[in-house]
């Protein structure tokens, strides 16, 4: 009897198991078609010299060797760190300080939440032609905005010093879609909290000083690994705003664009799998680096949580 | 701890009211500030052309034509009149160096030879004409003011959204309005169907939806199926393929896009809407399947043992019992795959090659590269493509926001 239990539950556990990896198999296969598989191809691609027409040809490092000779490469790397150095930080500051804006209870902070998000919701072609125009060095709303303050606008897109900033300001227009996570995140801290710190007389910076901002930050690592990655790979704006240049004068050519140019413009396949080789290890780094600092001010605290 | 007086709590609670009230007028600044390319878009996309370049900048689409011209050709030095007179009538006078230019139309008021000073009236025009209007086959209407003998003043080309004020055979004088300027609705007429291009935004967005439906119909379709099994299977390796699949979301697209493109290449998808549409169907997503895992990982499985009791398989199971019941977090997902989708520009770029099968964002980009210039076409094209979305966004707030909020605080 026992046994004829223990069979007809090992019968059972193969049966789920089969059924288990069933509902899996379109992931499986998508994974070994669309992700895996790609990616050790271009792992070897990258290793390669190919122009999709002929074999590809080992050529070794040879692709790794010439970045350090490319100075659009290199100029390419500096741009996206250039971007991420600063639109990260930004971005982040803005959609924490927009986040605690709309944590107020005013009647009205439906509305303002609604049009705060809703940039976050346009990113693409048509916000970056919309740029384009308020960036316009003569008619733009932008150095209008500036010559009411008696500053004579720069020339943006049109200038080389000044078109990674034009895309940097850009990119801060869909903080919406940061700023919500951060409400969330500031909806779940617990209102004992405050309320202990309100006995012990803390004022309103104390109180995010040493409750807000610590409970937060969790939030604020999870946008930040995903911001960074986020920004290591822009390209529509770029590609819109230059017209898939990445001028003037190769100063928007952030790394993407040039992967997107050697792979699809000059056909080098290997030379552009390597590039994103390289972009991918940079990333990898980043994230691995930020996990590692992540103990020292990312603060759980589960019991804390209802 | 020292009691605090009922004076003091008074003032701090004034204090918190007026830190309140400062908080309130910043978050409304920003607002404006964060609403204004919106609204910049549209006007622009209303105005005509003479409105788009000006400084300051106009806000509203609307201005008023007026029959400006100056009636009195004034001497700019002293001197003594030298007269030419041009082929076409158009006489020039020169005073020292300044040379005048008196079209035909004027009536000169001195004589060759004669002395003038600065400011001296040398020629006069009719002050008052007689309107003429022209209609033209593409309906801007030619509007010409002619002075007794039937020779020309002034004339005004006038597009279809400009209502004229005056009628033909009208007498008008210098000064009067001739038209109003209204919004140039016209201009999405123009955008819609540009003559620069091969295609019209029909077409663009009839392949727009097509992809988007079809691509959230694989992503819904496969990432909950993919979800469940995560969620309610014991097999072997079940966490290490779950911690596989959440790594994946860290390859950025562009490590897997070259062979991905060859892949589809050699199974002849290029300039098809495949490769956009069927990598949906096989698991549509790891972030996808993630949010979809934890959802219906809060759904009690007694649930799923009582329609087993039933007699009902798995399959029965996924599609009668959960599928109802994950349908809001199906909503989100689709809303965003949605928005991606609409949104998306690097896959088309690259799989799609032929202007008939152009998405929307593609067909915008193309459509900014021929009309570099044209802001209010620009920005009437923009306006096109952006509309479903801000639609989609003011009817699905509530998925969009809960969305966010529970996807970025489980990730």
């Amino acid at each position: 009897m026992e046994k004829a239990i223990k069979r007809s539950k090992l019968k059972m556990s193969t049966q789920d198991a089969i059924w288990g990896y069933v509902f899996l198999s379109p992931w499986i296969l998508g994974m070994i078609f669309f992700t895996g598989g790609p990616i050790i191809a271009s792992l070897i691609l990258s290793f390669c010299d190919w122009d999709l027409i002929t074999p590809p040809k080992i050529i070794g490092f040879g692709n790794f060797i010439k970045m350090f000779s490319d100075s659009r490469f290199l100029n390419s790397m500096f741009n996206t760190f250039y971007y991420t150095v600063f639109s990260v930080p930004i971005g982040i500051i803005g959609s924490i300080m927009v986040a605690l804006l709309m944590n107020q209870k005013w009647k009205t902070v439906r509305l303002l939440r609604t049009i705060y998000y809703l940039p976050s919701v346009t990113a693409g072609v048509a916000s970056a032609i919309i740029w384009m125009w308020l960036l316009n060095p003569d008619f733009g709303l932008i150095n209008y905005g500036l010559s009411l303050l008696g500053v004579t606008g720069p020339k943006w897109m049109a200038d080389e010093v000044w078109a990674k900033p034009a895309i940097i300001i850009m990119s801060l227009w869909g903080v919406g879609g940061n700023m919500i996570i951060y409400l969330a995140g500031l909806q779940g801290i617990p209102r004992q909290l405050y309320e202990a710190a309100d006995i012990d007389g803390a004022g309103m910076v104390d109180k995010f000083r040493y409750v807000t901002l610590p409970m937060l930050t969790p939030v604020i690592f999870f946008n930040l690994i995903m911001s960074v990655v986020a920004s290591f790979q822009i390209f529509t704006q770029v590609y819109v705003l230059t017209g898939g240049q990445g001028g003037p004068a190769d100063s928007t050519l952030v790394m993407v664009l040039y992967i997107y140019q050697q792979a699809f413009k000059f056909h080098n396949m290997g030379y552009a799998s390597a590039i994103a080789w390289i972009l991918f290890i940079i990333i990898l780094i980043f994230t691995l680096l930020q996990f590692k600092i992540a103990g020292g001010w990312v603060h759980y605290e589960g019991e804390l949580k209802k | 701890m020292a009691k605090k007086s009922a004076g003091f709590f008074e003032s701090q609670k004034l204090q918190a009211g007026i830190t309140s009230w400062i908080l309130y007028i910043i978050a409304w600044c920003g607002a404006i500030v964060f609403v204004i390319p919106l609204v910049w878009m549209i006007t622009t996309s209303l105005k005509a052309p003479d409105q788009i370049f000006t400084n300051p900048p106009k806000w509203l689409p609307y201005s008023q034509l007026f029959l400006t011209y100056e009636t009195k050709i004034l001497a700019r030095n002293d001197g003594k009149i030298k007269l030419t007179t041009d082929a076409d009538g158009t006489k020039r006078i020169d005073l020292g160096g300044y040379s005048h230019v008196i079209p035909a139309i004027a009536e000169l008021k001195v004589r060759k030879n004669d002395r003038v000073v600065k400011g001296d009236v040398i020629a006069t025009i009719p002050a008052k004409g007689k309107v003429g209007i022209i209609e033209k086959a593409n309906k801007t209407k030619i509007i010409t003011i002619t002075d007794k003998t039937g020779r020309l003043i002034k004339e005004f080309q006038i597009s279809e959204d400009t209502k004229a004020v005056v009628k033909d055979g009208d007498t008008v004088s210098e000064g009067d309005k001739i038209a109003d300027v209204w919004p140039q609705w016209s201009n999405y007429a123009k955008a819609w169907a540009p003559k620069a291009l091969d295609e019209t935004f029909t077409k663009y967005l009839m392949n727009t939806l097509i992809i988007t439906i079809t691509g959230i119909i694989g992503v819904l379709l496969s990432s909950t199926f993919v979800a469940y099994g995560f969620a309610r299977f014991k097999f072997p390796y079940r966490d290490e393929l779950f911690l596989i699949m959440v790594s994946t979301m860290m390859i950025p697209a562009q490590v897997t896009m070259i062979p991905n493109f060859f892949l589809f290449k050699s199974l002849g998808w290029i300039d098809t809407f495949a490769p956009l549409i069927v990598p949906t169907f096989f698991g549509g997503g790891a972030f996808n399947i993630f949010l979809m895992r934890q959802f219906l990982m809060t759904i009690p499985t007694e649930l799923d043992e009582a329609a087993k009791i039933d007699g009902c398989n798995y399959l029965q199971i996924f599609w009668i019992i959960l599928v109802p019941l994950v349908k809001p977090a199906m909503a989100t997902t689709a809303i965003f795959g949605f928005v991606y989708n609409w949104n998306d520009f690097m896959n088309p770029l690259i799989y799609l090659n032929s202007t008939s099968n152009y998405t929307l964002a593609l067909g915008l980009q193309t459509f900014t590269t021929m009309y570099g210039t044209n802001y209010d076409l620009m920005m009437a094209a923009s306006t096109i493509v952006l509309l479903p979305i801000l639609i989609i966004f003011f009817f699905g707030q509530r998925f969009f926001i809960e969305g966010v909020a529970t996807s970025g605080l489980k990730g």
